[in-house]
């Protein structure tokens, strides 16, 4: 397949990175040199030098041999104009990324016109996944399969927990309810567990089930499953705008710190049932002022990843139980693991997520079988769907008859809209939907996976 | 240093070599000239080194390929691929001293075609085929041919292909690297054997045809007569070659773009125009200096424009000694040694582009005295050319120059040739030539030079052909770190 990506910032040189490792032609379009002498000298791509919104440098990049155009660049206009170019020039597929909210609001009216298949917010993506992390508040990373019917919630295990310290083969005698533990992930090492693992306090623990499931299996471990009642968010950019939107309409009482006043003014008047206090959102006092201490959660979106880190840290001393960072360098991810910060978000990886799920869904039209892909424990792991087609050797046979590949595991099986939690008895039959986790990415046929 | 990676990588490469020397064995084979065996022995020296590397080595998954392992490796496997590719030389007795043996195969390997053959007559089809085809497989680059068998070799492969090809920067077909090295291939093979039938037809046997065309493909230069083609007396071989030393002259990248339907792209592209300008006005002045010695002017064209084209794509065949033409007329040929043919060839040389980045950069510093708050930027290809390249470009050439003078002085402690005669040997080395004058010229040879001179002009070839940089990577300190 032929994806051309142009822009190649943050999320283009993700995209680019991943779409080239599986084995895609993949051509990058900048205007910087320096970005593509970076993309060129690690990533085995074709550069092309120019405007991405004009036609004679998409013409240099073979657009009309081009399965997928992704307009990636800072700007929402370019990228709107290159989708509207490309497609006509003969782009199959066009994704664009576009941030500014009104914009987006009206977007709908003539996205055909434009030319666009799909279009991402990669701060209004980042705000839904917040969202998620915030309706269970003891997890710290919740992703949704087969249409929501299935749920994979990440959390760390701590001592006391009833699952802690014996073999997992056992851990199923006891009288909790059935969730299959997916992937743990230990000293920044994503694992796939088997029958014989055994976890230790303070892994970081994937749990897959149905959101009934996974709920009452929580209750039973003792841990807070009530909704957040009252919130609080340090900056006002375009995130918490997204999210302020969002969680208040679910009843969460949210204050917003900002500290720039004509920004917090705009705030609240498109905001007007959210608390906005205009100041330095960093300052302890103010914090403490705002009565940071009975907030059940604290969400830092500053623009600066070490603001966020140290306010992170001083609310989880002051004991909010939630508390949510934004940071751009998702290769940090594991020192804030390892300082207590459980739940962080990196627009930049959930854009390229979910630009790379769309981009597997067309591939999937074209061949490949995966129906979706989601990348977890920070890009280490991944979670494929996949369809079972009959006539596949694997069929009917129950999985621990099957050879299994090593590090990969069948974390769901979804029959006729009722997920199954699959244990060695199970079999797959024909038309059902199975979400295989995996440490290693390439993979692209349930074939690979499990076989007789 | 990536130990594990580099001595894996060389082991897949000596296998690739063992796997060149098919042909040669399946010729000796077939001439039953008893010199099979000695292929036959290389090929398992090859193998038995290379297999355990590449078997039993496992690179590290967690360390990616750094530019220097990239260089290092570039410059051992053509180090080590020259070693081996002199074993056949050395075994079957053509060279009785390891130093001319290595010479040669370095030669063969960096496309000059430089020899220190003397005796032509012996009967070993087998060797003498090997002997050319080194041209072959060094022309398009070992490394290359690599990546199109096996484009999985390795992650971040283009360390490696840009340290091998030549030109001032990476210049990909197609988006993947395999692909782009498949295509190159197969456009090279194409064209050799269109010149492999052409030859046949005219007159040549299939022995001789084979020889010529790889020769001629990389190249390189080396020939099984001891007049080179001017040992056929033949008007149709001489232009058969001309042309096609031209058409091995121009960037293959221009090929696949004539062949996707880019023809207008291709006239337009200025490096090609430099170069066929370069051609035709060389010519047709080589034709006039030379016409009082040859008579006619047909005659004066066919020499001018062989020794021209042979020169300019640094392939070194010869038809004539053109040390026993006119000085102004070995003034020319000195000048046309330096600059090379394209960028993306198999040529080598200092490459039209560098020459003409050269040019554009000392116009604009010209134009920069009159005004000197103009602001001024050099294009090419129509497009604005990096401050960057432009250095690089201008360190290039000052190393390049540079190798010469102390190649120069080194080759002349042996105290045995005139100063003309060093200084030509070390630039027709670096720019992979082949000739030079006087005692090295298109009727001499190089056996007169001592081993040590050998070596050190062996060096000077790798140094050519890898672009310096490669090559001179190995003599820092610190590329032998971890």
């Amino acid at each position: 397949m032929r994806i051309m990506i142009v822009g190649v910032g943050k999320v283009g040189f993700t995209l680019a990175e991943h779409l080239t490792t599986e084995g895609h032609d993949v051509v990058v379009v900048d205007q910087s040199d320096a970005a593509l002498r970076k993309c060129e000298d690690t990533l085995d791509v074709l550069c092309v030098s120019g405007n991405g919104a004009v036609a004679q440098t998409l013409q240099k990049g073979e657009i009309d041999h081009t399965d997928i155009l992704i307009a990636a660049t800072a700007t929402d206009e370019i990228n709107m104009l290159c989708c509207l170019i490309g497609k006509r020039l003969g782009a199959k597929y066009t994704i664009a990324r576009i941030r500014d909210p009104q914009y987006n609001e009206n977007l709908s009216l003539f996205e055909h016109e434009l030319g666009i298949d799909l279009t991402i917010n990669p701060e209004r993506a980042t705000a839904i996944e917040i969202g998620r992390l915030l309706r269970l508040p003891f997890a710290s990373s919740v992703e949704t399969f087969a249409h929501g019917l299935v749920e994979m919630v990440g959390f760390r295990a701590q001592i006391g927990d009833a699952f802690v310290g014996i073999p997992l083969k056992e851990v199923r005698n006891l009288n909790l309810p059935q969730v299959l533990y997916a992937a743990v992930e230990r000293d920044g090492q994503a694992l796939i567990p088997n029958g014989d693992f055994v976890i230790e306090p303070s892994d970081h623990v994937f749990v897959i089930s149905t959101p009934e499931t996974i709920s009452a299996f929580f209750r039973v471990l003792g841990k807070n499953t009530k909704p957040v009642k009252r919130a609080m968010i340090l900056g006002g950019g375009r995130v918490s705008y997204y999210l302020a939107r969002r969680i208040t309409s679910g009843g969460t009482s949210v204050s917003l710190i900002e500290i720039n006043p004509d920004k917090a003014r705009r705030l609240k008047e498109d905001l007007s049932n959210v608390n906005v206090i205009q100041g330095d959102g960093t300052s302890q006092e103010l914090l403490e002022q705002e009565g940071l201490r009975d907030m059940d959660a604290f969400i830092c979106l500053s623009d600066r990843d070490e603001e966020n880190l140290m306010t992170g840290l001083f609310a989880i001393k002051q004991g909010v139980k939630k508390v949510v960072v934004k940071n751009n360098h998702i290769s940090y991810a594991d020192i804030m693991n390892d300082l207590g910060l459980d739940n962080i978000v990196s627009p930049r990886q959930i854009t390229s997520s979910t630009i790379l799920r769309y981009v597997r869904a067309v591939i999937n039209s074209h061949g490949t079988k995966i129906d979706k892909l989601y990348r977890i424990l920070g890009g280490k792991a991944e979670a494929m769907e996949f369809e079972a087609r009959p006539g596949a050797s694997y069929i009917g046979i129950p999985l621990h008859a099957l050879k299994k590949r090593p590090n990969t595991l069948v974390g769901m099986i979804v029959r006729k809209r009722k997920p199954i939690v699959p244990f060695g008895d199970d079999t797959i039959e024909a038309g059902d939907r199975v979400v295989i986790l995996a440490c290693e990415s390439g993979i692209s046929d349930l074939n690979e996976v499990i076989s007789k | 240093m990536n130990k594990r990676l580099v001595f894996r990588t060389l082991g897949t490469l000596l296998i690739v070599e063992a796997l060149c020397m098919l042909p040669s064995l399946l010729i000796g084979l077939f001439h039953r000239d008893g010199d099979a065996v000695f292929m036959l022995e290389s090929m398992a020296a090859a193998l038995a080194v290379g297999l355990p590397c590449h078997l039993l080595i496992k690179p590290d998954p967690t360390r990616n390929m750094k530019p220097k392992d990239g260089y290092i490796i570039v410059s051992l496997a053509w180090v080590v691929l020259s070693l081996f590719g002199a074993l056949p030389l050395y075994l079957s007795g053509l060279f009785s001293n390891p130093a001319d043996a290595f010479f040669e195969s370095v030669s063969g390997f960096t496309t000059t075609g430089s020899t220190v053959l003397t005796d032509f007559s012996q009967k070993m089809h087998g060797v003498m085929f090997w002997r050319s085809f080194t041209h072959w497989i060094g022309g398009m680059g070992v490394l290359v041919l690599t990546l199109a068998l096996l484009p999985k070799l390795t992650g971040r492969t283009s360390w490696l292909v840009k340290a091998e090809s030549p030109g001032p920067t990476l210049s990909k077909i197609v988006p993947k690297m395999g692909d782009s090295a498949k295509i190159l291939y197969v456009i090279y093979g194409a064209l050799t054997l269109m010149l492999f039938i052409s030859l046949l037809f005219a007159g040549l046997s299939p022995y001789d045809a084979a020889i010529h065309a790889v020769g001629t493909a990389g190249t390189g230069g080396f020939s099984n007569l001891g007049e080179s083609v001017g040992g056929f007396h033949s008007a149709a071989v001489d232009i058969i070659i001309t042309v096609f030393m031209v058409l091995f002259g121009l960037n293959f990248g221009l090929y696949f773009r004539l062949i996707t339907g880019g023809w207008r792209d291709c006239l337009k592209n200025e490096e090609l125009r430099f170069f066929m300008s370069l051609f035709v006005v060389c010519t047709l002045v080589l034709a006039f200096m030379i016409l009082p010695i040859y008579g006619t002017f047909g005659d004066a064209l066919r020499y001018a424009s062989f020794q021209t084209a042979s020169i300019v794509s640094t392939t070194g065949f010869g038809t004539a000694d053109f040390d026993r033409w006119p000085e102004a007329a070995k003034g020319l040929i000195f000048v046309l040694m330096f600059t090379g043919a394209c960028v993306g060839s198999t040529a080598g040389g200092m490459k039209i582009q560098r020459v003409m980045l050269l040019f554009k950069a000392a116009k604009r510093e010209v134009k920069k005295t009159f005004s000197p708050r103009s602001v001024q930027i050099v294009r090419l290809e129509g497009q604005t050319v990096d401050e960057g390249i432009i250095h690089q470009t201008m360190v290039f050439v000052v190393v390049y120059l540079l190798l010469i003078i102390l190649g120069t002085f080194v080759v002349a402690l042996d105290n045995t040739h005139t100063l003309i005669e060093n200084m030509t040997a070390a630039l027709t080395c670096v720019s992979n030539v082949g000739p030079g004058f006087g005692a090295v010229g298109p009727a001499g040879n190089f056996t007169s030079y001592s081993a040590f001179s050998k070596v050190v002009l062996s060096f000077l070839m790798l140094a050519g052909r890898l672009e310096l940089f490669p090559i001179l990577v190995l003599f820092t300190p610190s590329a032998w770190r971890r």
